[in-house]
Parts: structure tokens; sequence; C-alpha cells
């Protein structure tokens, strides 16, 4: 009740109209940083900094969650249309989304995202509102023997993503987790896989990666079949723009159970919105009723994971706000803006600073309705890109990746890289190589390399403790389960059968 | 190019890898996994999928969508690629000298012309239009350092 009052309260401010404005100009950036690749929420707050001199420190806040918000709705606008995902939360996205968007149902599934993302949105800000300190609690309880674990997990995931052949799935997977091995070992400060390069001892960016073998890559397959300009047309467009009735019903599942996954882990340290994503999808793959649409466009598997990146978005917020303790990028410049206005956060924040606090909460709330607002008109707006001439739109697709990436991190090199992805791409479509299990791998392979090394060093070399740590184990024990368990049943059934 | 050479290729990569695993520096930490370990059992594996995956190709199993029907190229194929690829270079070769507007309008005709446009002023002055734009929204609305538009303003 205590919590319901303060929040009622934090309404009273964020409603005022100069706190609004602040929000919407939030929610608008942050969507404009969503959609252009490269460009994620974090190098945007980062650059908003200098504002903290001049702006107060709610009418600040509100902006930035109105950025962070917003970036997460606007990466899947890309992903769907034009195979291009904003950020790397949007690559699963991209699989089904674009597939739908190619069957002539783009605004579909952009709708089914817009929506999604403010059902998980707003579930997550619930949860930040009422139930932060037990999930806090929850989140920390994992240590790294359970990070590995649920890499493993995600590992097992990944099978949802292998594509036509298994082969060719791990092929893509081997070289997803080699390429996650470049750069400086964190642990001992040892490079490898550098060739002597300085450039390449932080690690390949995950958005140059994904950029160039979805968006490049694209444009290259498409280039090298040359039918595209024929047809003069990038994709078809039939019926109605809006979701059907059925569309619905395939939808509200996968969105709640999407929320279920994000927020969770968005709210453990270097939880992350990836995972939550790819555990959706093949959660969603798993569970419909239509499996044969995966690959080909199945609404579930972009309204499962656009659901979990958006609570995962809330998610990241709740240990910054309840314990001080920045669990992504974004996070820690938010925290450092807080520094700007000699805040501390932590568990003290919400009796010292109770009104910033429940104003940027409920400014939460009220973003969430502002993206929906913003983003379901724009279905229709967003659809017509796709009238665009080919040459044209391949040329402005081709040259906003490029600007992304080069504005990202200056850097002339990872212009190079992207165009070397893209001809990666272009050589893995062309032989019917799925792109998505190299992007995971990517992501995973440092992640759950440091958690390994992490545990084994706490336990003393015993490799026994991912098993024996009930949390660590139960994971295990699921990874396994969906390994083996879909075997075991198919030739249960089929010994019942024959 | 075939699925054959692709394993080719493949196969070489993790040679690479494995001899990149081979010169990583010992590290003087005493600690119970070093960093050689993750990078071994990774290139190992996938050495492991490449055979295989050479293995079927050389049995003719793996899939090449230039020789299916509706996903065949038409004639002019490598041209396309390389027209695309070009504009990728002329901005890597021509974005510090150059500033990001005309780096961005050749990628763009590079691009464009990969999709049949021809190379002219109309295509030209396009493409300017959208690399101008870009460097707009990036650079002047949200601040991103994409450096000068023009050479003459370095």
């Amino acid at each position: 009740m205590e919590a319901f009052d303060a929040l009622m309260g934090g309404f009273a401010i964020a409603l005022q109209p100069t706190t609004l404005m602040w929000g919407f100009v939030g929610c608008f950036v942050g969507t404009l940083v969503g959609v252009l690749p490269g460009i994620g929420p974090a190098l945007t707050i980062a650059l908003l900094l200098p504002l903290t001199y001049h702006v107060p420190a709610t009418s600040m806040f509100v902006m930035f969650a109105g950025i962070y918000y917003g970036a997460a709705y606007g990466g899947s606008t890309t992903s769907i249309l034009l195979n291009t995902p904003g950020e790397s939360a949007a690559v699963v996205t991209a699989l089904e989304g674009n597939k739908m968007a190619r069957r002539g149902r783009a605004g579909q599934a952009l709708a089914t995202a817009a929506i999604g993302s403010f059902v998980a949105g707003t579930i997550g800000t619930l949860a930040l509102t009422f139930v932060a300190p037990w999930v806090v609690e929850a989140a920390l309880a994992f240590g790294p023997a359970e990070y590995f674990s649920l890499m493993v997990l995600s590992v097992v995931a990944v099978s949802a993503v292998l594509g036509n052949s298994m082969l060719r799935g791990l092929v893509a997977l081997g070289l997803g987790l080699l390429l996650g091995m470049i750069g400086v070992d964190l642990q001992t400060g040892q490079p490898r896989f550098t060739f002597g390069r300085p450039e390449l001892l932080d690690g390949i960016e995950v958005t140059v990666a994904a950029v160039g073998l979805f968006a490049v890559g694209e444009a290259l397959y498409l280039a090298w079949q040359g039918r595209e300009s024929k047809t003069g047309e990038v994709m078809k467009l039939s019926g109605s723009l809006w979701m059907s009735k059925s569309d619905w019903a395939r939808s509200w599942k996968p969105w709640f159970r999407g929320a279920l996954f994000g927020f969770p882990i968005g709210a453990m340290p270097a939880g992350g919105a990836e995972l939550p994503t790819l555990l959706s999808y093949y959660t969603e793959k798993k569970l419909s009723k239509h499996p044969e649409e995966f690959g080909h466009g199945a609404i579930e598997g972009v309204a499962g994971p656009e659901a979990a990146n958006n609570a995962a978005a809330a998610g990241v917020l709740m240990p910054l706000l309840t314990l001080g303790i920045p669990t992504s990028a974004t996070a820690a410049i938010m925290l450092s803006a807080f520094e700007g206005y000699g805040i501390q956060t932590g568990p003290q924040l919400f009796s010292q600073q109770g009104s910033l606090v429940w104003t940027l909460i409920a400014s939460l709330y009220i973003g969430n309705v502002i993206l929906l607002v913003l983003n379901l008109p724009l279905v229709s707006l967003w659809v017509k890109l796709l009238k665009i001439p080919p040459p044209w739109l391949y040329a402005g697709i081709i040259v906003i990746s490029t600007a992304g990436v080069y504005g990202a991190g200056n850097s002339v090199f990872n212009v190079g890289l992207l165009f070397v992805f893209g001809l990666l791409g272009y050589i893995m479509r062309r032989f019917d190589f799925p792109a998505a299990p190299l992007i995971v791998g990517l992501i995973l392979a440092p992640l759950g390399e440091q958690s390994m090394r992490q545990a084994l060093t706490i336990s003393q070399g015993e490799w026994s403790t991912f098993f024996t740590r009930p949390l660590s184990g139960s994971l295990m024990a699921i990874a396994a389960l969906l390994l083996i368990g879909p075997a075991l049943w198919r030739q249960l059934r089929a010994k019942t059968s024959s | 190019m075939t699925p054959f050479r692709v394993a080719l290729l493949l196969v070489a990569l993790c040679g690479v890898a494995a001899w990149q695993v081979t010169v990583i520096p010992e590290s003087l930490m005493q600690m119970t996994v070093g960093p050689v370990l993750a990078p071994g059992v990774i290139v190992g594996a996938l050495s492991v999928f490449a055979v295989l995956y050479g293995v079927s190709a050389w049995r003719g199993r793996q899939a090449d969508e230039s020789q299916a029907p509706d996903q065949s190229p038409l004639p002019g194929a490598n041209a396309r690629v390389l027209s695309l690829l070009g504009g990728g270079v002329a901005f890597i070769a021509l974005v510090i000298p150059l500033g990001f507007v005309i780096p961005g309008t050749l990628c763009g005709m590079g691009v464009a012309h990969a999709f049949d446009a021809p190379l002219n002023l109309k295509s030209a002055g396009i493409c300017a239009a959208i690399a101008s734009t870009f460097w707009f929204v990036f650079a002047q609305l949200l601040g991103v350092g994409l450096g000068p538009a023009l050479p003459w303003l370095i």
C-alpha cells in the first residue's frame, strides 16, 4: 500500500506538462536510436550526459528512461522490415519478423511487436514497483556457476535456430563461438586471435557482426541474384495491416511468457536482453500449435522475443535503483548521471530520493503508453518504406548501417569488418548456413568462458560445482532434459504407435 | 564457389585458428583454467564440424542456392556483388580525407548500381540526399561523431 501511495505521488509529478514533454522527447529519440543500427541507448544517453548540468534531475531521468524503453521498441522495426537489427537484442525478432514481412504481413509483425513491447514493458514496470526486493535477491543468488549453467541452457536453446541442417547450424554456432573468443582474455590479459591488431583487443562488436550478416549480407545476396530490381519492389503487402483475431489469439500468451523470461534475466548482473529473447523464441517454437510456420514467419516468434526484450529493459533498472548495481552499459551510464547529480543509488535511494525514484517509475508506465501511441500509428508509415524502389532502399540501408557502425566507434576498421561480415553473410545465405547461431555464439562465448573460469576458481578446480549447487544443477538438469527429452519422447511415441 | 570449396575455406580457417591457439602467451597467473582451454575446445569442435561438412559436400549433399531454379542468379552476378563491395571500399578509403557525405554518396551509388541503377547524375543526387540526411540525423540531431560532412569543412 505504501508503494502504491508513493507511486501515485510519482504520477502526480510525472503527469506535469514539463515532465511529460521530456518523457515524450526521450521516447521519440529512443525509438529513433532503436531504429538506427549501431547506435544504442547507451551511446545516446552518454552523448546527452552534458545536459545534466542544465536540466533538473527528474526531467533528465524521465528522458533517459524514455530513451531506454524507446530503443527497445524501435529495434524491432528495421529487424522486421529490412532484416537489419538495430541492436543485438533484436536479432531474434528478425528471424520470424522479416519472414512475416516477406509474406506480406509486415503490419501484423510490427503490431504484435509494439503491443507485446507495451504489455511486457508494463508487466516489467509493475514488477519493478511491487516485487523489486525479492527479484533482486533471487537474481543475486546467481553466481558464476549458475551463469555458466544458464549459458549451457541457452546453447541448448540455440537448437531452435539451427535451420534446415543441424550440421550447418553447428558450423555457424562454432564460428560464432570462435569469433567470440577474439580479444583480450579478461582474467589474464593475454590477447587471443588478434593477429597483433590493436582494434581487435576489445573483441568483435555484436552489433557490427549482426548488421553485417543480416543487412549487408542480405543486400549482397539479393544483388547477386539480381531479381529484386526486376520485380521493382522489395516485398508485396497484402490485406489488412492490423492483427486478426487469430493473430491476437496466437500472440497474447507469448507476450506474457516473454515478459516472464525477460524481467528476471534482465535483473541479473550480465543477464542482458539477448538470452531471454533466445529462450523465448525456443519456448514459443516448442509450444506453438504451428511449429511448421517457424522459419517461414510465425507470429509467436516475433511476439515472445519482443516482449522478452522489453521486459528485460525494465529488469535492468531494478538492481540499478535498489542496489546501485549497473547490469548493462546503459545502466552504467545512467548510474554516472545519478552521480553527476550527487545522488547515491542503492538501498537508501528510495528513502532519500523517494520523489525522484517514484516519478521515474511512474514515467515508465506513461512512457510505455506514449511508445504504444507513437508506434502503432507509425506501422502504416513504416511499411511504406517497402514501396521504395530496391536500388534506393538498399543504398539507404547500407549507408545507414555504415554510418551507424562508423559513428558508434569512429572506427574505419569496424566499417571494414561490417563488409567482411556482409560477405560472410552472403556466403552463409547462399550455402544455407543460418546466421542466428553465429550471433548467439558470439554473445555466449565470452560470457560462458568467463563464468566457467570464475566458477572453477571459486570451487578450486572442482568441475562438479556446476552440478552440486542447487540452482546450477537444476539449470543443467533442465538443459539435459531439453536436449535428450524430445528424442526420447519421439522414440517412445514411435514404439507405442508401432 | 561450391559447398566443397566452402568446406576447404572452413578447414583453412580452422588451421589458422589452431595456430593462433598455440601462440596465445602463457599466463604467469596460477589458475585452474587458463586462456587456452576454451579456444582450444572451440577450434577442435569447429574442425570436426568443418570436416563433416566437407565430407557431406564431397558426396554432393550440401546446398548451393545457385543451383536452385527459382534462386539462381541472373547474368552479371559477380559484377553486381563487386559493385556493392566497391561502394564499401570507397567509403572506407575516403571517409577520413573527405568527410562523410562524398564517401557516403559513392557507397550508396555502388549499392544502387548493384541493384541495376545507372551510374548517372540522378543516382548521384539521390545518394547524396540519402548520405546528407543520415549525416544530419546522426551528427546534428543525435550528436554522434561522424566527422565533418564535406572536405572543406575539415
